[in-house]
């Protein structure tokens, strides 16, 4: 080859890795003190979603807001750039580097000892260390509540699940999802269909579409950014219902969101965050869930009157017994988890 | 729910799972024939629907598809400034342009929308029957009750097909794309051929982007193009590099996608994962038992248009 082909080839390149470093570093410096506290964030998908990626984001930036953080987001996509991001946060000093889920405990496991002064939390995780931690959402205590919910309401029983992969913290919320609805309506039928990632906004809807064509009629998404695309599926086919999850959905499509399966990211990241700027991070799992007002069942007001008031009762004393500490959906203790499951 | 309203269903979903790859695939298949392989396809379709997002944003629907595919066509022009004139590493410089488009399009939409987006706010296109042919038992509704993406497909494979061995234009590009010498040597200018190839590649690009957020999910999602880009390139493999071919491939791909969205639905207990390997196992069969070179156009991938 050339040595003009060489040179060509080289400034494709740049051009290229010039592109993917300008996508989604995104730093942010307010005037600093002397030893400012960094904090560092890396999401598996874009912040734009609406859901479990925004949610990290809104947290990020009221860490900055109530801790005089200054604060970094990037956007990985392999196991390998999870790594490596860690490894250059570290490296650089940051306070706290936040891996948004599941998938980033076993990055996190290998990078925190190299680097004892920064500290690592991966939520939904459960791995622990003297400088890692995780955060473990009780997501199914509200998605056990939506199933409640749509067992109730739904006139053909048949039910529709749609994830972006099988990750346990996304099962765990499905197996919540079904158990409540079978509380309501015993003989209920739960359809559960994966999309294989977490973007591909076009395959939910098609998922989607295929579930309401089996004549599912309650909906509930956990795709993140792909998630959007079943919202549109509902919003085509008249009559069905939709749950939205990982943050408050339900202005997404007001039309067809009935309620959304919160989780207050933004308060978690804040919690973890301050304890670790005041030196009192110790190595653990953050427990959140209901009763921290972390994780919530929040209807949207427009739909929420088509629920018949008994129904809605029914789910508050659920609520209630859950915060009360004397329930807990069997799916927190399913065998894919630890303990209580994680997001 | 009948045997047979699920069967429509299904053949619906393959067809409209189909339309933006077929799309992509006559697009790049036309740059492929003019010698020029361009792995940039991926993002002119992430181009396309964000210009769609931009566009329909301003002027509807139309607005939506003119400006998807005009930023299509603007990556074909780097790609083609790129390639053709400057006569880059095919490979290397498609792959840049993607990782370029893929960054561009979400910074970009960060900017213009805000973190939280525009969700579900776009106007989309709703399916449109062709009256007497979507009564059709079964594949009427499939075939003839698409959002018209689809139609405009149905018109540019036999245009595209009769272009390219009919015209003395498909005639140039063809020459270009085997024995670009002999073409010059005949007076074919080859760069203007694989110019305009190349753009009419990026444009077709754009216009898959621009269907998958105007005629389906009525959002944008950073990197929704999920990997279209390279399928089609598989998809004009698959079809030997005729429109007609590259059309029944994507079809085949759609069929394929679109019976793991039913399996699932169905509630069949089988690991989800195999379903969704599906597509890409019937992509594998076909390419391995076909033989692959057979059909390429000679010159395909030569980043110099003269031998040395």
């Amino acid at each position: 080859m050339s040595h003009n082909s060489i040179t060509r080839r080289f400034s494709a390149l740049c051009l290229g890795v010039l592109a993917a470093c300008s996508s989604s570093a995104d730093r942010n410096d307010p005037d600093a003190a002397a030893a400012p506290f960094r904090v560092a964030l890396l999401t598996p998908g874009p912040i734009s979603d609406q859901s479990w990626n925004g949610g990290a984001y809104a947290g990020l930036q009221r860490i900055r807001d109530s801790l005089g953080a200054q604060i970094s987001h990037i956007q990985t996509k392999t196991p390998a750039e999870f790594e490596e991001n860690f490894r250059q946060y570290a490296a650089q000093g940051y306070a706290l580097v936040i891996g948004h889920g599941f998938e980033y405990q076993d990055a996190a496991k290998r990078v925190a000892p190299s680097f004892p002064k920064t500290v690592f939390v991966c939520t939904s995780g459960r791995a622990t260390a003297p400088n890692l931690g995780g955060i473990a959402f009780a997501f199914e205590e509200a998605a056990y509540q939506a199933g409640m919910v749509a067992g109730a309401l739904t006139k053909s029983g048949t039910l529709g699940l749609i994830g972006g992969t099988q990750l346990p913290p996304v099962v765990a919320s499905f197996a919540a999802f079904e158990e409540g609805a079978k509380r309501e309506r015993a003989n209920a039928r739960v359809l559960t269909s994966y999309i294989g990632n977490w973007d591909d906004v076009s395959a939910a809807k098609e998922q989607a579409l295929a579930q309401l064509t089996q004549g599912a009629d309650v909906l509930l998404q956990n795709a993140d950014a792909a998630g959007l695309g079943v919202f549109q599926a509902v919003r085509e086919r008249k009559g069905a219902v939709v749950f939205g999850s990982n943050a408050n959905q339900n202005g997404v499509a007001p039309d067809v969101i009935i309620g959304s399966v919160v989780i207050d990211v933004p308060h978690a990241l804040l919690t973890v965050a301050r304890d670790v700027k005041q030196g009192g991070f110790a190595g653990k799992v953050y427990e959140l869930g209901m009763r921290d007002d972390v994780v919530r069942l929040e209807f949207n007001d427009q739909l929420a009157g088509r629920i018949p008031p008994a129904v809605r009762s029914r789910v508050d004393s659920v609520g209630a017994a859950i915060r009360a500490g004397t329930f807990r959906p069997a799916a927190s203790d399913s065998p894919v988890l630890p303990a209580s499951a994680p997001r | 729910m009948s045997v047979r309203s699920v069967l429509t269903e299904y053949l619906e979903g393959a067809v409209r799972t189909a339309t933006p790859l077929a799309l992509a695939a006559v697009g790049e298949l036309v740059a492929e024939r003019a010698g020029v392989i361009n792995i940039g396809l991926e993002g002119a379709i992430i181009a396309g629907a964000f210009g769609a997002v931009v566009g329909a944003g301003i002027a509807g629907v139309g607005g939506g598809m003119l400006l998807g595919v005009l930023a299509g066509l603007a990556l074909g022009l780097v790609f083609a400034l790129l390639v053709v004139r400057w006569r880059a590493d095919q490979i290397i410089t498609g792959t840049a342009i993607t990782l370029l488009a893929l960054g561009i399009t979400g910074t970009l939409y960060r900017t213009l929308y805000g973190e939280s987006g525009v969700a579900l706010s776009l106007p989309t296109t709703a399916p449109v029957a062709i009256p007497g042919l979507s009564a059709i038992p079964v594949l009427g509704r499939a075939l003839f009750v698409q959002p018209w993406p689809t139609y405009v497909l149905y018109v540019l494979v036999p245009l595209v097909t009769w272009v390219l061995t009919r015209t003395h234009a498909g005639l140039a590009i063809r020459a270009v794309g085997e024995r670009p010498q002999a073409a010059s040597a005949a007076g074919i200018d080859a760069r203007r051929v694989q110019w305009w190839s190349t753009l009419f590649g990026g444009a077709m690009g754009g216009a898959a982007g621009a269907t998958l957020v105007l005629a389906q999910t009525g959002t944008f999602v950073e990197g929704m193009s999920a990997g279209r880009g390279f399928i089609a390139i598989a998809i004009v493999v698959l079809g030997r590099w005729h429109p007609v071919g590259a059309a029944l491939a994507a079809l085949l791909f759609g069929a394929a996608s679109a019976l793991q969205f039913v399996a699932q639905a169905m509630g069949w207990r089988v690991p989800y994962q195999l379903f969704l390997a599906i597509p890409y196992v019937v992509t594998l069969l076909v390419l391995a038992t076909a033989s692959s070179r057979a059909g390429a156009p000679a010159a395909l991938g030569r980043a110099e248009l003269e031998e040395r």
